[in-house]
């Protein structure tokens, strides 16, 4: 499915990709000025829930991407999510910093993390990295409560300190969510165009001309790890920002699974609309569904096997009514 | 005490305790093992599919849905087990011979429905689930072994000898050996792949259920315990190479044997931390498992 994805459709012109990528871009626009308006039209609780999607939907894009660029899965994601999330967390709480310094912080954390990850994993690829990550996610709730000293344990954190002092609370962390989710979409836009993003891409596509050319394929997965463990974190911290708490409860490794779920139904897309409805269904999902909360998992389950057979047959059935129109 | 006898009174029946643990942790791995070597397929919902079919086990046996014996409840179960892996192989089969990538997202996919059916239908509730089997100690060199260690040891050695012999001298054992080998010669001589991998999955379900009913005794059943048990499993399962069936009885025995020395002598609250580095030491030092032997590409 992200091998079609990433390569070029052969028979498509030049010409009609660049066109695709304009209007791509104007939905994009049109998408972000709808949601800079929509806290004027909603109220309060529909415009938190807003904000995480968008903190969710940044997440959704780090899994993504990993898929897209290493070609690999993830499932471990909560533990760069939990690590920006407790720089957020810890800096607000325990020395009053507020996101300008605490930020920074969680990315440099996320990919510093990513890479110390990557690099005793940089063999492993496929199910051996999946699975390796699925230990990754089982981890971090225990680490979480047993470093209780720093993290508040179960009762978790709470942030309250103003991004900007004197903005309403309530609209900071819908605007902050909105703005980092526009930030990183466009560093992953540029990413593509860069020297690095093309490497990354021949190495996953194919790793033998990568060699050649003089990409080693070691640190083509170490750094994508590190890129990608970065978005991670700054999804922590908006998570942490915009849902103002931060406990163990929200890095479970069903949250990991959920991003994946996530990153699956929208298709692994990296443009910002494709990611907000990965980040949408994430969030509200669970929301909708609070009442029946067993819902939730089949729910989820099906949304991922639709999506995927979704993905494997339409092609297929595409390609049928295209010859039944020709044979007319 | 002395270190000696500290060693003789905690060393020996820790790693005793941790065989027998090691012992299902292998149940699990193989199952995991044989759907990997012949489908590629990772399949995440082994756990969760296990455990509803334990709880299956309770609600038929304890009068909740009905009040059977608790032989014909693992029968019914079994069957049970056999037709969701029939089921799920059967939907994502046109996705296996694609992308092995998105065949093992779709099984967290049945992953997450087993879970939701079992809490569905049984709810969230912490219950009991025993083994019929007679409650007796004795004691040899000092090792307190119980009833529950020998049918455990007797289960997992007669049910892992029976998998090793199908597997080594029946024409379907040579199927899948020759078809985990290499597919398409396999084809070519005229295998089906699809039975031969509807065999691994059945197989498989039916050691989940195996390893399920008996890990239940020693914890209690709740929707996550048979999962969480499976996390074992992979841990055993990629430590033995993931495509090794051997491998994983071997990884399952150390996974058990180091969890168990671990929680004792360190910290029982780190032990998902430990198993993550046993896990990337194990691959970094085996990159391919402890048992696959060593090999190579060139460009």
């Amino acid at each position: 499915m992200s091998d079609q994805a990433t390569h070029i459709i052969p028979g498509q012109s030049v010409v009609s990709r660049l066109s695709g990528m304009a209007t791509s871009g104007l939905t994009t626009a049109v998408v972000v000025a709808v949601l800079i308006f929509m806290p004027l039209l909603l109220g309060g609780s529909w415009t938190f829930t807003l904000g995480l999607c968008f903190a969710n939907s940044i997440g959704v894009l780090a899994v993504s991407l990993l898929v897209r660029y290493g070609g690999e899965v993830s499932i471990g994601h909560t533990f760069f999510t939990a690590l920006g999330a407790y720089s957020v967390g810890v800096l607000d709480t325990r020395y009053g910093i507020s996101l300008w310094a605490s930020v920074p912080l969680a990315l440099l954390l996320g990919v510093v993390f990513g890479l110390l990850f990557a690099w005793p994993s940089r063999n492993l690829h496929g199910i051996y990295l999946a699975v390796t990550t699925l230990a990754l996610a089982l981890a971090v709730p225990e680490m979480i409560n047993n470093f209780d000293v720093l993290t508040g344990g179960y009762e978790g954190l709470y942030v309250a300190t103003p991004f900007i002092p004197g903005i309403e609370m309530g609209l900071q962390r819908y605007y902050v969510a909105l703005f980092m989710l526009v930030i990183v979409c466009l560093a992953v836009a540029r990413l593509r165009l860069s020297r690095q993003g093309m490497a990354l891409l021949l190495a996953k596509a194919h790793p033998a001309a990568a060699d050649a050319f003089g990409t080693r394929r070691v640190w083509a997965r170490v750094s994508i790890m590190g890129i990608s463990g970065g978005i991670g974190a700054i999804c922590g911290a908006t998570l942490a920002f915009s849902g103002s708490t931060v406990s163990p409860g929200g890095f479970t490794f069903w949250q990991a699974i959920f991003l994946l779920v996530g990153s699956v139904v929208s298709f692994y897309g990296l443009s910002l609309t494709r990611v907000l409805i990965g980040g949408a269904f994430v969030t509200l999902v669970p929301q909708l569904l609070s009442a029946s909360g067993a819902w939730i998992p089949v729910l989820y389950g099906l949304a991922l096997l639709g999506m995927i057979l979704l993905g494997h047959y339409m092609p297929r059935i595409r390609k049928a009514m295209n010859r039944k129109a020709e044979a007319n | 005490m002395s270190f000696w006898d500290s060693l003789l009174y905690d060393l020996f029946p820790l790693i005793w305790s941790g065989m027998i643990t090691g012992c299902l942790y292998a149940l699990g791995a193989l199952g995991l093992v044989m759907i990997f070597k012949c489908s590629k397929v990772v399949n995440f919902s082994h756990g969760n599919v296990a455990g509803l079919t334990a709880f299956l086990v309770y609600g038929l046996s304890s009068g909740m849905l009905m009040s059977l014996s608790w032989g014909a409840a693992v029968l019914v179960a079994l069957l049970a087990a056999v037709a969701i892996a029939f089921l799920i192989y059967s939907i994502i089969s046109p996705l296996v011979f694609e992308s092995d990538l998105t065949s093992t997202i779709a099984t967290l996919g049945f992953g997450l429905i087993a879970q939701g059916v079992t809490l569905l239908t049984f709810g969230a509730d912490i219950v009991a689930l025993d083994l019929p089997i007679p409650r007796f100690a004795f004691s040899v060199l000092g090792l307190l072994i119980t009833g529950y260690d020998l049918t455990v040891l007797a289960v997992a050695v007669v049910t892992i000898g029976a998998l090793f012999i199908i597997i080594d001298y029946t024409k379907l054992g040579i199927a899948f050996r020759a078809i985990s080998e290499n597919p398409f010669a396999a084809e070519v001589c005229g295998l089906n792949l699809r039975s031969v991998h509807y065999f691994a999955w059945i197989t498989a379900a039916i050691l989940g259920v195996v390893g399920a009913l008996l890990i239940v005794p020693t914890t209690f059943l709740s929707v996550t315990t048979v999962a969480t048990f499976m996390l074992q499993a992979f841990a055993a399962a990629v430590i033995g190479g993931f495509a090794s069936l051997p491998g994983a009885l071997v990884g399952g025995v150390l996974v058990g044997v180091l969890m168990n020395l671990f929680t004792f002598y360190v910290s029982p609250e780190f032990s998902s931390t430990f198993l993550l580095a046993v896990i990337l030491v194990a691959l970094n030092i085996f990159p391919n498992g402890i048992l696959q032997k060593v090999g190579g590409s060139r460009v």
